[in-house]
């Protein structure tokens, strides 16, 4: 592939083997006398377990077991447990339930499992889980995000009265009410952020070995964190302790966050293969993924922004209501605090903020981290806002946010967040320009012509990625330091392996990574190749999420290669006889400056490794490993416009044109941005359009499969314009800032606030279906008549 | 899912009564329909082989027949475990009026779903209910009238059969995977059961396929192949 450094549009070297089916997947490990799990699972949403009856499974063929919540508990395994303490603001701690990976008693939500069976093949094993009988005493359900708190609700949990997990608040309230007081215009809206399912291609999956000799497991599993599996798994499930407990998580398809938690399988799988002394394998079919898969979103707020006579924003005043489902996944209570109400200021000058969160329990499944994890929400909140308030107050949308922009950097907002860098007018013109704003009139007077109606949207987003320094995320309840390792090992004929803590499940990393140190020492990236997702080679890591892997990731083999590079030139040096100083890397070469002598990269790493002629006292080898911790979190930015086309007659809304102008800082490889921003806005304009979870009024998911839960496909998306622009981020090496999240974050209210203004009605939800903006559309042309 | 209906039934309301006892005549004419047992004058076990969209189960259930005031009235009630499938469960509130024409049935029905039928099946469950209702009238037509209900058609306008065996067809060959498909199938159906319950109105309205007494049984036929199919 030859020397691709950064900024290079290198192919992706990971695509070979995917695109030619040769990719190594989970359900791909077959072990000798391997067995297969399915689980038992609850019809219903709220019910006593008051027998389980496996007389006539355990008789089927090939059955070797069926084991229950009793016999787990019996065993020590502990509950399932969230990672990120929140405290109410009286200062009490969250209200967590117990959760058990197999239920015993009290199953909360459908589809929770309440025993698996392991048998000699997957067909065995379902036919068998057919056949266990299970007697519940159902329960009254609640389901709904307001309906939790309510009186009288259905209670979830005796850990959690009234349903309510934490009731936090962030921001100053008496400042923030004092502004609204002195408010000339006060704009309020009332807002729903759909629950979606993240929907990876790949389903979720286990393979479990218990060693009886060597007391050691491994897991081979679908994960975005395979350290942080090991680590949660050792220290609060009691399932291994660390040092045997080895976790792979090989080639994944696609996770979107879904896969950084730890479920109740995994651990029932690794318990189950000590039991059964055998190897045991599940593969979630896409029911269950539907069903067990931690959920994205579903929020309920309300909104009240406060603006000055100038029209400058004075107060932000939110009030939000957080479903976290029927139990709190690993880091379910900071998204809809830390990482969502952290980022109500968006790319504005807004000195007062109140945000109060309150998250319930339901009888749904459990919801957690899903591209973007609470930025989504607290974008569409203010850009809808800001969108609205412009259209309250007569000013172009453009204008409105361009007056209420932050200008000066470094900035402190009044919700803990302090922007380091941005040029948030360099992303509002090139986004303006690209879609021909001043043209959008003539557009929407010629498509009036034609019956259709035209709007167009903006958002102008921000997002804080890289997380995030340690000691701050410590010091706001985190149970994680969220640092990175990296280590380079130079091999002997000058070849490179990359350990990185970060895990690729998309995002191609064995390319990125690979330019990197194309760019450092000049060599080909067919030369390197990264190491990734298996806690038995790489040290130790805190896995990809967040958008954190290029920020946080990358600068930790930075640091590692500073090692190396230093430790290199001291030989290059030695060996030419040179000062070190006037060492230089340059083309896969090292010189001596202002000289004709130089020596290959190969040549040095031999020379480290044949250890003949090195330097006084210096070690042999040439390998480096790094930690780093980042000192702030990264702040990508961007406006996206998208111009929308309404059928008035069907309320089929058609996008037009979607430009989406970025700033992620330093791009190492523009291709696979690209790839990141494209999915991204597939997925935020799915929620807008298409995607939602329902539930009926008892708690039966009604969206379990792709015939009822609409996925965007090509057809329901326009060809994008992406653009670029950069400010580099001063907190990291590569001045990089992430673009995993950006797509799904900014796009969905651009489509709300285009649709908006084609119809003439603000009041429309998600997802905007034909229906519902045929309704609002309707309403809107109904009230013009009157 | 809630069902309602009001018919008249050409019988003396004892007549109707009885026949609606008959565990006999009840599993012969409930399709899929494999056992179906009276354990006590208030009690019935049934099994149940049916296909909701693509989930195809074995249900079993117990009915229970409670408030009984015959032959004026009872509650229908019952709950039923499809094992994998999920479960269902539901009720009625029946009641029997004699008018001048015969029998003046009313119900009031109401029915739940859970599992992976309401995962899967939950946009089906009301065609397929009214698909059953339709195959379970014919039947009942057929062996408490005496006559088949395509027999008493007097012209080519209705012919419930076909309509049934096209709808089984469409259902049948829906490729569950692909939504569109599934969507357009399931429209047709509805398309269908719509024409049919157009021409059953016109139908009885006219007299043929056994007249109002048909019309009523078929309603009350429905309620119970509801019953039977979803428990």
């Amino acid at each position: 592939m030859g020397v691709q450094g950064i900024g290079a549009r290198a192919l992706r070297k990971e695509d070979k083997r995917f695109i030619t089916g040769k990719g190594r997947y989970t359900d791909d490990m077959t072990l000798p006398r391997m067995t297969y799990a399915a689980f038992v699972r609850s019809p219903h949403a709220h019910a006593k377990v008051v027998s389980i009856d496996a007389s006539a499974a355990l008789e089927m063929p090939g059955v070797e077991a069926v084991l229950t919540g009793e016999q787990l508990v019996g065993d020590g395994i502990g509950n399932l447990i969230c990672g990120w303490m929140i405290h109410s603001k009286d200062g009490t701690p969250m209200k967590m339930g117990a959760w058990r990976a197999l239920e015993p008693e009290t199953v909360r939500f459908v589809g929770q499992a309440v025993a698996v069976v392991i048998a000699d093949t997957q067909g065995q094993a379902r036919d068998a889980a057919e056949s266990v009988v299970v007697e519940y005493e159902e329960l009254n359900a609640v389901v709904s995000t307001i309906d939790a708190l309510k009186g009288g609700a259905p209670q979830l949990h005796p850990e959690a009265p009234g349903n309510l997990i934490y009731d936090w608040d962030i921001g100053d309230e008496a400042a923030t009410n004092a502004a609204f007081d002195a408010a000339s215009t006060v704009v309020q809206m009332d807002l729903v952020n759909n629950r979606l399912v993240p929907n990876p291609m790949e389903p979720r999956a286990a393979v479990a070995d218990y060693d009886e000799a060597e007391e050691h497991y491994t897991l081979h599993t679908t994960s975005q964190n395979p350290h942080v599996a090991r680590l949660v798994l050792s220290a609060f499930y009691n399932v291994a302790p660390e040092h045997k407990l080895r976790v792979i998580a090989p080639d994944v398809g696609g996770g979107f966050g879904s896969k950084i938690f730890i479920y109740p399988e995994e651990i029932a799988a690794l318990w189950a293969s000590k039991r059964v002394g055998r190897p045991v394998k599940w593969v979630s079919d896409r029911t269950e993924a539907f069903l067990t898969d931690a959920h994205g979103r579903d929020h309920v707020s309300h909104a009240e922004l406060a603006l000055n006579a100038d029209n400058k924003i004075t107060g932000f005043r939110v009030k939000t209501v957080a479903n976290l489902g029927a139990y709190m996944s690993l880091f379910s209570s900071s998204v809809p605090t830390y990482l969502y109400a952290t980022l109500l200021s968006g790319q504005y000058d807004i000195p007062n903020i109140h945000c109060n969160v309150k998250a319930v329990y339901t009888n749904t499944t459990p919801v957690d981290a899903y591209r973007g994890a609470g930025r989504p929400e607290a974008t569409f909140l203010v850009e809808r806002m800001m969108e609205t308030a412009a259209r309250q107050v007569g000013l172009s949308p453009a204008e409105f946010r361009r007056k209420n922009f932050i200008r000066s950097f470094p900035h402190q907002t009044p919700v803990i967040m302090c922007y380091d860098a941005g040029d948030y007018d360099a992303t509002l013109d090139a986004a303006l320009k690209a879609i021909d704003y001043d043209g959008f009139p003539a557009r929407k007077a010629e498509a009036a012509k034609r019956g259709k109606l035209r709007g167009l949207g903006l958002s102008c987003y921000i997002e804080a990625c890289g997380i995030a320094p340690s000691a701050a995320v410590g010091s706001l309840g985190a149970g994680v330091g969220l640092w990175e390792s990296a280590e380079v090992r130079v091999n002997p004929v000058g070849s490179i392996e990359v350990l990185t803590g970060s895990h690729s499940h998309g995002q191609g990393h064995e390319t990125t990574f690979a330019q990197l140190i194309s760019e450092r020492f000049g060599v080909d990236t067919d030369s390197v190749s990264i190491v990734h997702g298996d806690t038995d080679k790489v040290q130790f890591g805190m896995g990809t999420y967040g958008s954190r892997s290029g920020a946080v990731g990358m600068s930790a083999i930075v640091k590692a290669l500073d090692k190396v590079e230093a430790k290199a030139k001291k030989i290059a040096a030695h060996l030419m006889e040179a000062s070190e100083g006037d060492i230089q890397i340059e083309g896969g070469e090292l010189k001596v400056a202002g000289t004709d002598k130089k020596l290959t990269f190969t040549e040095v790493a031999l020379a480290a490794y044949t250890a003949h002629n090195l330097p006084e006292g210096m070690e042999p080898g040439l390998k480096e490993g790094a930690f780093y911790d980042p000192t702030n979190f990264t702040f990508p930015a961007g406006t996206y416009a998208c111009e929308v086309e309404v059928d008035p007659e069907t309320g089929k809304t058609e996008i037009i044109n979607f430009v989406a102008a970025d700033d992620f800082g330093k791009i190492i490889n523009p291709m696979i941005v690209e790839g990141q921003v494209h999915g991204g806005i597939a997925q935020g304009v799915g929620q807008a359009l298409l995607e939602s979870v329902s539930y009926d009024e008892t708690g039966q998911l009604l969206t379990a499969s792709y015939m009822d839960y609409a996925m965007p496909r090509a057809d329901d998306l326009p060809s994008y314009t992406l653009l670029t622009t950069e400010t580099i981020c001063p907190g990291n090496p590569l001045g990089m800032k992430g673009c995993g999240e950006a797509g799904a974050i900014g796009s969905p209210p651009a489509v709300i606030n285009a649709i908006t203004d084609a119809i003439n009605n603000n009041d429309l939800a998600m997802p905007a279906t034909p229906q519902r903006v045929w309704l609002a559309s309707r309403a809107a042309l109904a009230q013009a008549a009157e | 899912m809630e069902m309602t209906g009001k018919y008249v039934i050409p019988a003396s309301r004892e007549a109707v009564w009885q026949a609606l006892n008959d565990p006999a005549i009840l599993k012969q004419c409930i399709p899929g329909c494999e056992e179906l047992e009276m354990t006590s004058p208030t009690e019935m076990t049934a099994q149940v082989t049916s296909k909701i969209g693509p989930v195809k189960a074995k249900f079993k259930g117990e009915v229970t027949l409670q408030n009984i005031n015959p032959p004026e009235s009872y509650t229908i009630a019952g709950e039923g475990k499809g094992g994998v499938a999920g479960f269902a469960k539901g009720g009625a509130d029946v009641h029997l009026e004699e008018s001048p024409e015969g029998t003046i049935l009313t119900y009031n029905a109401t029915a739940q779903v859970g599992g992976k039928l309401a995962q899967l099946g939950s946009r089906l469950i009301d065609s397929t209910a009214r698909k059953m209702a339709d195959e379970f009238f014919g039947k009942f037509t057929e062996v408490v009238g005496g006559e088949a209900a395509t027999e008493t058609t007097d012209d080519d306008e209705l012919d419930a059969g076909e309509i049934a065996a096209a709808q089984d067809a469409a259902v049948d060959e829906a490729p569950v995977l692909l939504s569109e498909a599934v969507t357009d199938i399931e429209h047709a159906v509805e398309d269908k059961i719509h024409d049919t319950e157009e021409k059953i109105e016109v139908a009885a309205g006219k007299g043929v396929l056994g007249g109002p007494f048909v019309w009523g049984l078929i309603a009350l036929a429905a309620l119970i192949a509801v019953l039977a199919v979803l428990n």
